[in-house]
């Protein structure tokens, strides 16, 4: 306690405390001299030999001073006024260098940003980790399981009932692509649900404005901040407001907070609707009674789900009820982009560490021009620790401009990257918030990133060959052993830049084999429209003659080539397993095979081409005779050798293979059956157009809702489903385009700064060689020995880690490719290739200068 | 003159503000008269560098083992006086015990064999 009190005390007074003991010494001195005197020196001599035995008094000073300064506080802010000063001496070197690590460090934080929302963030709502999302899962023969994720309000009422479960538990339903309009005039595309009244009340989520639904209110709507700023002006005008969705009118009475938008992770509600007679089907999200856990909930719900819900499942004969954490949202997608997102960490990683030997580097050259400064510096007495701890300082300055406008170069690479992803809205997921977790990621990785860079020219500077230094007229040379890990750097930046170029192959050409995939069908100007029977409240009986209605009206419009109807979509996945039993078709076990159920005209509409025999005709429709329409896979699988359609089994025709529910479908036997004259349900209409797509849109949706003013959801070309089909590859090979451009660019930086350097140090002994009549091409060539030998050092090393990497990440990235494997060869002799034409072009500007040396300026030069 | 270099004993880590204590103890002293005692009392065996002979000092007194006030010295001149503080004597008695159990179980280990060198 005193001695922090004299700490204090001295602290206060540290100016005459310094002077004290420079008083002191010099009492000491004059002493010493005095003594030395009286030994029998001369008074110059003595004087000399006590300063000698004396010592440095910068020194004593120094290690005099922590007693009565807090040092390390103080030191710090002295290396930083001197980071500051000597930075902003160096204006090119500071700029190239807070560039690149903004790039580096932006590149991580906008991926970190994305993996946060997808992966890793929680809802911002009430308790977020007791929310469990109820599912179903009938086990249906042979072990296949079909979730089934949405449930009818009965249900969603008995499951609030049990209040010794669940606390609360709320419903949604997204509806598909609906027509908004506002005041007349519609909206661009916003991702709608309908949800129970006590959606938001029970999740905890309070407007920011107006209030939450309740039980009573009626086609009442809540709106998202983000659509609220953008669309309503962010004032409070918006209350009251009404909009029309899918012709039916809901008023607003409240703005949800920013950065609520539901518990589907991919698509960001805007919009959510409450009405009573609407949706007919919820999703169930459910918060745990206290004390109760997820398992517990399940096993409690076990018994009801297999009362109420087994016998719909034909042919299921066991029932699962599943309690899943939804409090980090729901993703259908998690699971798949989880890989995908760990290959994009890995490669963001080695961004960084380019950035990084890259700064690092340059920082060697630097220093390397500041040899003489540090010499100096370290002769007045600055200990190695200290010109060490100063360089780590000037790194962590650099790192923090880094860390700053790597934060705005996360935001714009964030927004770019989801503005070239071909999706209606951009999900939360994709949007850069500078918030306490990005901020906080970025600084953590500048520092880090501070420490790789800074550390190796830090202590390679300061290891200052003092005498060499000083006398040296030359400020510009490095010390061997510097120049030899700036050389190391250089290398390790070719080899990660080859490492980057190899993954950007991969996932570029995966990207490139999709969009070629010959799905067996043009996809152009090929509408599909989403209409649901269930919502229009048609029962079976009704649906039929609303359908024949629907397809006459549509027919009809100007510009429709052909129409037809079927059950479920095409290309979104939405897959079903069909079964018959035919004679003389061998089906293994319980064994079941893709199908779909269509209308009249589907081939000719689709453009599936008939192989043999013939399609559904109208006599097929009116009949209950079973007709089948099977592909080639099908009769190649089950009828080797023999025609199927000759033994008069049902099957009417074969048609050619196509994909059918998504581009990166296998080939697999497909069976059509025709839609039932009396269909439960139907909830597509495939549309195809003479030119103009965008000319019939609305037409056909007036022609939708004149059948029925709920009928009509949502309309999209099939071109846009197949690009929302492979969104995620394109996601990825664009990330993976991005950073392998930015390795490309920091290495060929980095390969430059080599070529220029070493050509600079030998301009004398090059322009001797051509004083002496070398030709200009060997002097070139001879100019560049070194930089080749570093780039194929990194060439080298870079391709063998690439083919290591391949053959260990081979199983995991496995499934995020397509046409070609993980350990493509030519994928690897490809990035060779890319990085040595990039290197060449970098050496292009130094070799210039070598051929344009004039001998007689050359020689003089030192 | 001084010793050669060659015959100087590195001081040990440490034993400097013992050595300062214990010159100390008979009166107040300035820290050049502090060095010559300890170069002179030891044979000029040890030799005191100024460089961490003042920084030493300053510690001391920093522990409070020491006081320091300015006073002339024999010659007139304005020289800082150090004086052994109570709490100075104290750390003096223990820190001497223990280097007299430090030393005595170095001699003991290192005590020459019967026969070493003859």
């Amino acid at each position: 306690m005193t001695s922090l009190l004299r700490k204090v005390a001295w602290w206060l007074r540290r100016r005459r405390k310094e002077d004290q003991l420079l008083e002191e010494l010099q009492f000491h001195l004059d002493e010493e001299t005095e003594e030395r005197r009286a030994a029998g020196l001369t008074e110059e001599q003595a004087r000399r030999a006590a300063r000698r035995d004396l010592g440095s008094v910068p020194r004593v000073l120094e290690e005099t001073r922590p007693l009565w300064t807090w040092s390390a506080l103080e030191q710090l802010a002295q290396d930083s006024r001197y980071a500051a000063r000597m930075l902003w001496k160096a204006p090119v070197f500071t700029i190239v260098v807070s560039l690149s690590l903004a790039l580096g460090i932006g590149a991580s934080t906008g991926l970190f940003s994305f993996v946060d929302a997808l992966l890793l963030r929680s809802l911002p709502i009430h308790e977020p980790e007791r929310l469990v999302q109820i599912r179903v899962v009938p086990v249906l023969p042979g072990g296949l399981k079909k979730p089934m994720e949405t449930f009818e309000r009965r249900v969603f009422d008995d499951v609030r009932g049990r209040s010794d479960v669940f606390a609360a538990a709320v419903g949604f339903w997204p509806v598909d692509r609906p027509l908004i309009t506002i005041d007349g005039a519609p909206e661009p595309d916003r991702e709608v649900q309908f949800i129970s009244a006590n959606f938001f009340r029970d999740l905890g989520v309070a407007p920011i404005l107006g209030r939450p639904p309740e039980a009573a209110d009626d086609d009442v709507a809540i709106v998202s901040a983000r659509w609220w700023r953008s669309r309503f002006g962010g004032d409070g005008s918006v209350l009251g407001r009404s909009l029309d969705v899918n012709g039916r009118l809901f008023s607003i009475i409240g703005v949800a907070p920013p950065r609520f938008h539901g518990f589907r992770v991919e698509y960001s509600a805007d919009l959510w609707l409450v009405s009573n007679s609407q949706p007919i089907a919820l999703g169930l999200i459910a918060r745990l009674a206290p004390g109760v856990t997820a398992t517990q909930a399940s096993g409690a719900m076990d018994g009801y789900f297999r009362q109420h819900l087994l016998p719909r499942f034909k042919g299921a004969e066991q029932i699962e009820t599943e309690a899943l954490p939804a409090g980090r949202g729901l993703s259908n997608l998690r699971d798949q982009y989880r890989p995908a997102l760990l290959a994009l960490l890995a490669l963001v990683l080695v961004v960084l560490l380019t950035t990084c030997s890259n700064v690092g580097n340059l920082l060697m050259l630097r220093n390397a021009v500041r040899a003489r400064e540090l010499a100096v510096r370290a002769a007045l007495g600055a200990g190695r620790h200290r010109l060490a701890m100063q360089c780590l300082v000037e790194s962590t300055f650099l790192a923090a401009i880094g860390c700053a406008l790597g934060l705005a170069f996360a935001r714009w690479g964030v927004s770019v990257v989801a503005g070239m992803l071909p999706l209606p809205a951009v999900p939360d997921s994709l949007t850069f918030y500078t918030d306490a977790r990005t901020v906080g990621f970025a600084i953590v990785v500048s520092l880090i990133a501070a420490l790789l860079f800074g550390l190796a020219p830090a202590w390679r500077a300061t290891d200052v060959d003092l005498a060499g230094s000083l006398r040296t007229s030359q400020s510009g040379t490095q010390p061997r052993r510097a120049r030899r890990m700036g050389r190391a750097l250089v290398a390790c930046q070719v080899a990660f830049c080859v490492v980057l170029l190899v993954a950007a192959g991969l996932f570029g050409r995966t990207l490139r084999n999709l969009s070629q995939v010959d799905i067996g069908y043009s996809t152009d100007r090929l509408l599909q429209v989403s209409i649901d029977t269930r919502i229009a409240g048609y029962q079976k009986g009704q649906v039929g003659p609303a359908v024949r209605l629907l397809l006459d009206r549509v027919s009809a419009i100007p510009g429709v080539r052909s129409v037809t109807s079927l059950r479920n979509a095409v290309m979104r996945h939405s897959g079903t397993s069909v079964a018959v039993n035919l004679p003389g078709l061998q089906r293994r076990g319980d064994e079941m095979w893709e199908g779909a159920h269509v209308g009249p005209s589907f081939f000719e509409t689709m453009g599936i081409d008939l192989v043999r025999g013939r399609t559904f005709n109208a006599q097929d429709f009116a009949s209950d005779r079973p007709a089948y329409v099977i592909n080639e896979a099908f009769a190649r699988h089950y009828f080797p050798g023999e025609d199927p359609v000759a033994r008069e089994i049902g099957i009417v025709g074969i048609v050619e293979d196509v994909r059918f529910h998504g581009v990166r479908e296998e080939i697999v036997p497909f069976m059509y059956q025709k839609l039932p004259t009396e269909p439960d349900r139907v909830n597509t209409l495939l549309v195809r157009v003479e030119s103009d797509a965008r000319a019939v849109v609305p037409q056909i949706r007036e022609a939708v809702l004149g059948v029925h003013p709920r009928l009509f959801t949502g309309i999209r070309s099939l071109g846009e489903d197949i690009d929302r089909d492979i969104v995620l590859e394109r996601m990825v090979a664009l990330i993976s385009g991005f950073f392998s451009g930015l390795g490309l660019l920091l290495a060929s930086i980095g390969i430059f700064g080599v070529a220029s350097y070493t050509i600079a140090l030998r301009t004398r002994e090059l322009a001797i060689r051509l004083a002496l009549g070398a030709g200009r091409w060997s002097v070139v060539r001879e100019s560049l020995r070194d930089t080749m030998v570093v780039f194929g050092l990194g060439l080298a090393a870079g391709t063998a880690a690439a083919v290591a990497v391949v053959r260990i990440g081979a199983s995991l990235v496995a499934d995020l490719l397509f046409g070609l494997t993980a350990t493509d060869a030519a994928n690897i002799t490809g990035a060779a290739a890319v990085m040595v034409a990039v290197a060449a072009a970098a050496c292009v500007l130094p070799a210039h200068r070598v051929t344009t040396v004039d001998p007689l300026v050359g020689i003089r030069e030192p | 003159m001084a010793r050669t270099d060659a015959s100087r004993v590195e001081l040990l880590r440490g034993t400097l503000d013992l050595l300062i204590l214990r010159t100390l103890l008979p009166g107040p002293s300035h820290g050049h008269a502090i060095a010559r005692h300890i170069q002179r009392t030891s044979e000029d065996l040890l030799q005191v560098e100024t460089g961490s002979l003042y920084p030493a000092l300053y510690r001391l007194e920093a522990r409070g083992w020491v006081a320091a006030s300015w006073a002339r010295s024999d010659k007139g001149k304005r020289a800082r006086y150090y004086r052994i503080t109570a709490q100075g004597r104290r750390q003096l008695i223990t820190e001497r015990s223990k280097w007299d159990a430090f030393a005595r179980a170095m001699g003991l280990l290192l005590k020459p064999l019967d026969g070493e060198g003859r």
